[in-house]
């Protein structure tokens, strides 16, 4: 950092304040977003904090600005928060930050218009990444990461602010989306329940009327939280919306979105093309999506084991074990088309020992028993159409439409 | 008696004359006792609902009295007054008196009155001690003083008044005192109003006329009680009081009052003829104070705006105990006057003058407003007594006592002027004022003090009229309250009340002055500040006749008429209003009239709902306020004082009962301002007060569960406000609210005990208001959980750490409800000893479990945690896995869990399968499921427990009940066990699905096989034996469960699946009274010890 005198350091501050009073003067929403969004590192606020390094006496200057005057507080932390920013203290940086955003709350609230949204956005956004950092750093000296608890209960005051009647309510969703990626991240998911349930079940206000990025981020992390309860046509429904509506420029996004899509839609018995998976880099699916063709259980087993750990972290674990049983059902439907070839006319009675040497060839390892087993949960929960001879050691099918197919229906629990 | 010390020393100080200062201890004292008082008055009004009860018996008019007097008593009161009039009068007198004299007694004992007060006390010791355990719990504490007071109301009013009387005759002056008193006391328990306008009247007259008195004095006091009661009795005295200044300035605009006047001269004869006014001076300071403050001047004026001034006084709290004081203060500067007649007037005067001006400032005033507000008091009073006191008053007048005086009379123009007379009587010192006003808890003992101070000290009185100037800061805003009319009041009472407070702070005469004059403009009493007290009362009671607003707005015109005539020709300060009597109403007047009691309690019906209960609360309140806030004005800190006597005054104001504490409020107050001016001071006081109160306080609760009234500063300020609230929209304004949170906050803080005082003399009081009863118990509720959380909270578990002693290696468990004995802990090579005695053991779980409870306990509160304590955890945690305790084991997993994650090796694996089973098997939640299993580490993956609780996880998930078996047949460790819980569940999936799948039959030994009864591959006779049992075991569930059963022609079992699929169902589990089959009854008996 070059050597920066207190003239210009001076300077940039009452410049910086400056442009603060005119943005709120003004009600310029836009100005004022870009002068609090700390993370975004722009060479106006980077050159700011470095005078603010130099010139440590900004109380003064922020006190002589009449128009500053009843934002002092909200100022004044803002200021120590870029300090601590730019020398990499985000534990502080996050504390001050914290206490001016709770100063711009007040001031917010005695806003009438909703113009001043947009800077509540980044405060929103910057007091989550801030916390993230901060918790990072407390992590890292041995400390309990709390920061982003206190972030989730301040956004919850920010909810509180914005979840009302009037024309603040449209901002209540980006909250309610940095509430959910805060209690995502913290394994509090429990916590969005009521959050979601002031959102929908508010009939003041038109869900549609939200913000789309809003409603595309509040659908995706709403599915996730349905495939967590497996319920897989809710997930469907959500997940598709956020699918529809997202901007299809942003591919990280629908990649995150088809992440959890994917394996829903497999359970309910829709496969992606090839192609889908390759353009957003999906391919831990494209074996579990094989093995799903082609009824290969090894391919699916050896899938899920490869990618454990992601699947794990993304919760989608579960949902793609239970892909196991559409898998069998592949396995047999094959048996039972090469069958048919080779003998029509008792094409549907299947033998045990085939499905059992089936399974072997896969390098399975199942005696009798267990398949038999398989087969019996796959009559049971009506993958497989029929029944099963106990003395025989035949499965035999039936004559109509032995394995029907899921359609989108879930399989039957 | 702290306080009594406190404030003795700080009187001393502060007044130069030993008499006032004692006077000041006296009425400090007084009002410590104010305190008991108020317990008192909660006991009073209990007695004194005895006592209506007798009255109303005897005559309704006195209970009504007593009532009014007593805040409790008030709305009694009032209907009785209405009902019994005159001949009840003298009860309720006696009563009042009785309370007067208690505080005067107080002033006086302390003053050297001594013997008066002696005789005072005595007999309301007496008295108390009759009334009730409750009084004497309150009079111990505060002891004379609340025993005198409950004693003397309550009690024999009549002997007492006799006493009481007598001693405030004595005060006063022979004549007056005795005869005056005797009415007054008489009076007093009557109405307290209602006697203490007969009785002030009286007092004014023997020192001006007899002839008004005793003229007025019966119709007076028979028309004050009727307002009284109607009023509520605060409110109701309060108008009255007004009504005289009122009439005269107003002129009888309504002769409020006017109704009161011919009542108030009524009263006026009454007390002259009955009693002297003395006793009047302590109903009067009561229901004055209340009165003072709203009628004051413009309240009193109008009904309306009595009632404002009630609520006023009720909102203001301290306003309204302000003005109490004030009138108090007024009261002993009358008394002084009546050394001096003019005196005594004068004080009367001042003191409605500062409750006048009170807001405005003392600055003004004393003596200018004083005079001003004598003469407008005495023109109310005028009937008789307030031309008494005009006359008094103009001589006085000059003097600052004199001011004090016409605040009295302002804040009730006839209970203030009996009070003032008293006050004269008792104490001549303006001082006493609020001497008086604090000891007055009971108007008549403050009157008393203030009488004897104003002897001691002809100065002091200016210094007294400073003080009450002071004072009538904190009045005006009660005034001011009052005075904006009912709905105007409010209003008006709020800015007035916020102009006070600046008013206080600054004395800045103008803007009380203004606002008074707004108010009593509003009111047709435009300028209560700058007219004679008795003119305010006398406007008041004018105002009081009126019930509607249309009949005011004439009863404004008429006394408007009336006050200008009298300040064109020059008499308005020269009249008597107190005893003048009241004009006739003009046209629906004329009806209303005839029934003033009536007119007036529709006038608080229709000004305000609660009104009743407001005039209830003000009465009370009044008295206590009073006092305080005379202290407080001598104190010359108006804002502190103000603070303080608003507080007091909120305390009072909130309940009638409160009147104790706004007596020991005032006592604080009083102190303070004797010695010391701080507004803490007050809190002090009150904390010492506190004291006795508590005591006092069980007895209280004891006798008076009824009592509600009191309950803290804050409590009451809440149930006010709620009160006000709900009933009346009178004075909440915004601001108002706030201030008395504030206030009471204050007290809260400063005081918690004061608070729970004060909740317990509401209750004692709470005879008065069912509703502020309610609200005060909610409040002390409340309050008393705060404080138990916070005691709670408070707890240093540091210091709960202990090091155990105890050598006994078997030690039953038992939930620890307090801090653990060190002698039953064991340490640490003990509890090692107790953990191998356990696993030793061949008892059954319950005794393991129960001696690891305590060995848990014991490692707990030594806060040991280390081998030991995870051994003893897995040791237990085993063993609830063992016999499916999994509420057990769930806390130990739990404790586990941080112990390992503090690194204490233990059989971490192991514990992992458990917890991942546990999950797996008995939660159900997928979340935790996957979370559970992306915590596992790669090395716990390999572990051999943990891939079975894995395997397991696979096979229950995939409902694969033959891998689920398998893996049941084959779980380390005490996997089995908790797999064991799961397979009932498990088998019954298991024959859902085989049903559905298998046609036709399935042989039952492969179910059996498949579902774990037997083993798969019989491989010895031994097991052989273990797999027919298991088969018939199989056989015996499949039934349970509904399942068919055939047999083929091999004579091998099979299950039906087809029908078995329909008639498949889960047989309820035993159900058992203690909620778990697993456990005999013994051992459950056993398993809840004691």
């Amino acid at each position: 950092m070059a050597y920066l005198s207190m003239g210009e350091a001076h300077r940039r501050i009452t410049d910086y304040l400056n442009r603060f009073s005119d943005a709120v003067s003004t009600q310029d929403g836009a100005s004022l977003k870009h002068l609090l969004s700390l993370s975004s590192n722009s060479p106006a606020l980077l050159s700011l904090a470095d005078a603010l390094n130099i010139f440590q006496d900004f109380n003064r200057l922020i006190k002589q600005s009449d128009n500053d005057s009843q934002f002092g507080e909200i100022l004044v932390h803002l200021f120590r928060a870029f300090q601590s920013y730019r020398i990499g203290n985000f534990i502080d940086s996050y504390q001050a930050f914290e206490k001016s955003a709770n100063a711009f709350i007040q001031e917010f609230r005695n806003w009438d218009t909703a113009w001043a949204l947009p800077a509540l956005y980044v405060i929103a956004y910057e007091i989550r990444v801030l916390a993230e950092r901060a918790d990072k750093e407390l992590a890292s000296n041995g400390k309990s990461p709390e920061k982003l608890k206190g972030a989730g209960s301040f956004l919850m005051k920010v909810f509180g602010v914005l979840a009302g009647k009037g024309p603040k309510r449209v901002g209540a969703l980006y909250v309610t989306c940095q509430l959910f990626k805060v209690y995502f991240k913290l394994g509090t998911v429990h916590l969005c329940r009521s959050v979601i349930r002031s959102i929908e079940t508010a009939r003041i206000f038109d869900f549609e009327e939200f913000p789309k990025r809003d409603k595309v981020t509040y659908m995706y992390y709403t599915g996730r939280l349905e495939v967590f309860n497996e319920n897989f046509p809710a997930a469907d429904q959500k997940l598709s919306y956020a699918l529809e509506h997202c901007n299809p420029q942003r591919e990280a996004n629908i990649r995150m979105i088809l992440k959890y899509l994917i394996p829903v839609k497999l359970s309910l018995g829709i496969l992606p093309n090839d192609w889908l998976l390759e353009k957003y880099n999906l391919v831990e699916y494209r074996n579990v999506v094989q093995a799903l063709k082609r009824g290969d259980l090894r391919l699916l087993r050896r899938a899920l084991e490869e990618h454990e750990d992601r699947f794990l972290r993304s919760g989608v674990y579960l949902v793609l074990e239970k892909l196991e049983l559409q898998v069998y059902q592949r396995l047999i439907k094959k048996i039972y088309f090469i069958q048919k070839q080779k003998d029509p006319v008792k094409a549907h009675q299947l033998k045990l020992e085939v499905i059992v040497k089936a399974l072997k060839w896969l390098e399975i390892a199942m005696d009798v028993d267990e398949v038999e087993c398989i087969v019996a949960i796959l009559i049971y929960k009506n993958l497989v159409k029929g029944y099963f001879a106990h003395k025989s050691k035949v499965v035999v099918l039936s004559k109509q439409d032995p394995f029907p197919k899921l359609n989108g229906k879930p399989v039957n629990s | 008696m702290m306080n009594q010390g406190g404030n003795a020393e700080t009187i001393a100080p502060l007044d130069p004359n030993s008499l006032e200062n004692r006077y000041n201890i006296n009425a400090n004292q007084g009002q410590t006792p104010s305190y008991p008082p108020l317990s008192t008055t909660g006991s009073e009004a209990s007695s004194w609902n005895i006592h209506r009860t007798d009255n109303s018996s005897t005559d309704n008019g006195v209970h009504s009295h007593s009532t009014y007097q007593y805040d409790q008593q008030p709305q009694p009161p009032g209907s009785s007054t209405s009902s019994l009039g005159t001949v009840n009068a003298p009860q309720d007198y006696n009563s009042y008196a009785s309370y007067q004299h208690s505080s005067d007694t107080y002033g006086y004992g302390s003053a050297g009155y001594p013997g008066y007060y002696n005789n005072y006390q005595q007999q309301s010791n007496t008295s108390y001690s009759q009334p009730v355990g409750a009084y004497q719990n309150t009079g111990a504490p505060y002891q004379p003083l609340s025993s005198f007071q409950n004693t003397g109301s309550y009690a024999g009013s009549a002997s007492y008044s006799s006493t009481y009387y007598n001693p405030a005759d004595y005060q006063t002056a022979g004549g007056y005192s005795s005869s005056s008193y005797n009415n007054q006391t008489n009076a007093w328990s009557d109405g307290n109003y209602a006697n203490y306008t007969p009785h002030q009247y009286s007092q004014y007259t023997p020192d001006t006329t007899a002839a008004y008195s005793s003229s007025t004095e019966t119709s007076t006091s028979q028309n004050y009680e009727q307002h009284y009661k109607q009023w509520a009795d605060y409110y109701s005295q309060t108008e009255v009081s007004c009504a005289p200044g009122t009439e005269n300035i107003s002129v009888t605009s309504k002769p409020n009052v006017g109704c009161s006047v011919p009542g108030a001269t009524t009263g006026y004869q009454t007390s002259d003829s009955q009693l002297p006014p003395p006793p009047p001076l302590p109903s009067y300071a009561p229901s004055w104070r209340p009165e003072p403050s709203p009628s004051e001047l413009p309240s009193v004026q109008s009904g309306a705006v009595v009632i404002g001034a009630h609520d006023g006084y009720w909102n203001h709290g301290a306003p309204a105990s302000q003005s109490q004081v004030h009138h108090n203060s007024s009261m002993q500067q009358h008394i002084q006057k009546p050394m001096d007649e003019k005196a005594s007037y004068d004080s009367f005067q001042d003191h409605q003058k500062t409750a006048f001006s009170q807001a405005p400032n003392m600055q003004y005033p004393a003596s200018q407003q004083v005079p001003h507000a004598s003469h407008t008091y005495q023109s109310p009073l005028q009937p008789v007594p307030s031309h008494a006191s005009h006359t008094y008053q103009s001589p006085s007048q000059p003097v600052p006592s004199h001011a004090s005086h016409t605040y009295q009379s302002p804040s009730q123009p006839v209970p203030s002027h009996a009070s003032h007379t008293y006050q004269s009587l008792s104490q001549p010192v303006p001082s006493h004022v609020s001497h008086t006003y604090q000891s007055p808890l009971q108007p008549v003992p403050s009157h008393a003090s203030h009488t004897y101070q104003s002897p001691s000290k002809p100065a002091p009185p200016i210094g007294t009229q400073r003080d009450n100037k002071l004072q009538i800061p904190t009045n005006p805003r009660i005034t001011s309250n009052p005075t904006f009319g009912l709905p105007k009041t409010d209003k008006d009472s709020c800015t007035t009340t916020a102009a006070a407070k600046p008013a206080y702070i600054s004395v800045s005469l103008p803007k009380p002055v203004d606002k008074v004059t707004s108010s009593a403009t509003a009111d047709s009493l435009l300028k209560p500040g700058m007219f004679p007290k008795s003119l305010c009362g006398y406007v008041e009671r004018a105002l009081a006749r009126y019930k509607d607003d249309r009949q005011k707005a004439a009863c404004q015109s008429v006394m408007t008429e009336i006050i200008t005539q009298a300040t064109a020709d020059g008499t308005l300060y020269t009249r008597d209003w107190d005893t003048e009597p009241l004009f006739p109403l003009p046209n629906e007047d004329a009806v209303n009239k005839e029934p003033p009691s009536v007119g007036f309690s529709l006038q608080s019906s229709n000004l305000v709902s609660s009104l009743p209960k407001y005039k209830r609360s003000p009465n009370k309140r009044s008295k206590s306020r009073w006092e305080p806030l005379p202290e407080e004005k001598p104190v010359e800190k108006p804002a502190s004082v103000n603070n303080d006597s608003l507080k007091f005054s909120w305390m009072n104001v909130n309940d009638k009962q409160r009147k104790p504490w706004m007596g020991s409020a005032g006592f604080k107050d009083g102190n303070t301002s004797n010695g010391k001016f701080t507004p803490q001071e007050p809190k002090n006081g009150s904390k010492i007060t506190q004291k006795p109160f508590k005591k006092q306080r069980l007895s209280y609760v004891l006798s008076m569960v009824e009592n509600d009234d009191a309950s803290s500063d804050s409590d009451k300020e809440e149930s006010l406000t709620a009160y006000y609230t709900g009933a009346m929209g009178l004075e909440d304004s915004p601001e108002e609210r706030k201030r008395r949170e504030n206030r009471s906050r204050r007290f809260e803080r400063v005081q918690g005990h004061r608070a729970q005082n004060n909740h317990f003399k509401p209750k004692k009081a709470g005879g008065g208001n069912l509703y502020a009863r309610r609200a005060t118990a909610l409040v002390l509720s409340k309050n008393f959980e705060d404080g138990g959380s916070r005691a709670v909270e408070d707890i240093d578990w540091d210091s709960l750490t202990v090091k155990g002693t105890c050598q006994e290696i078997e030690k039953r468990y038992l939930r620890l409800t307090s801090a653990p004995d060190p002698a039953t802990v064991r340490p640490e090579d003990v509890l090692e000893k107790a953990l191998l005695m356990v696993q030793n053991s061949q008892k059954n779980y319950l005794y393991k479990c129960d001696q690891l409870k305590s060995i848990r306990q014991d490692l707990t509160v030594q806060r040991i945690r280390n081998h030991l304590t995870v051994k003893v955890y897995e040791t237990h945690a085993r063993l609830a896995v063992e016999v499916g305790d999994l509420p057990e084991y769930n806390q130990c997993a739990s404790q586990l869990k941080s112990l390992y994650a503090e690194g204490i090796e233990g059989c971490y694996m192991e514990f992992s399968a458990y917890n991942l089973l546990c999950v797996i098997l008995h939660s159900n939640n997928n979340r935790d499921l996957v979370s559970s299993m992306a915590s596992l580490s790669v090395e716990a993956k390999r572990d051999e427990a943990v891939k079975h609780a894995l395997a397991v996880r696979s096979a229950v998930t995939s409902g694969n009940y033959v891998m689920f078996f398998r893996l049941y047949k084959t779980a380390p460790n005490l996997s089995t066990c908790l797999m064991d819980l799961y397979v009932e569940k498990m088998r019954y999936k298991a024959v859902s699905c085989i049903c559905r799948s298998y046609r036709p039959t399935i042989p039952v030994p492969y179910v059996a096989q498949i579902l774990g009864f037997t083993t798969s591959t019989p491989t010895n006779e031994e097991s052989e034996e273990k797999d027919s049992e298991g088969l018939d075991e199989c056989i015996e569930w499949l039934k349970v469960h509904g399942a068919c059963l055939t047999v083929d022609n091999s004579g091998e079992m099979q299950l039906d699946t087809k029908p078995t699929s329909s008639s498949l169902y889960m047989p309820e589990t035993d159900a058992v009274s203690h909620g778990d089959a697993t456990l005999a009854v013994n051992d459950f008996l056993t398993r809840t010890p004691l």
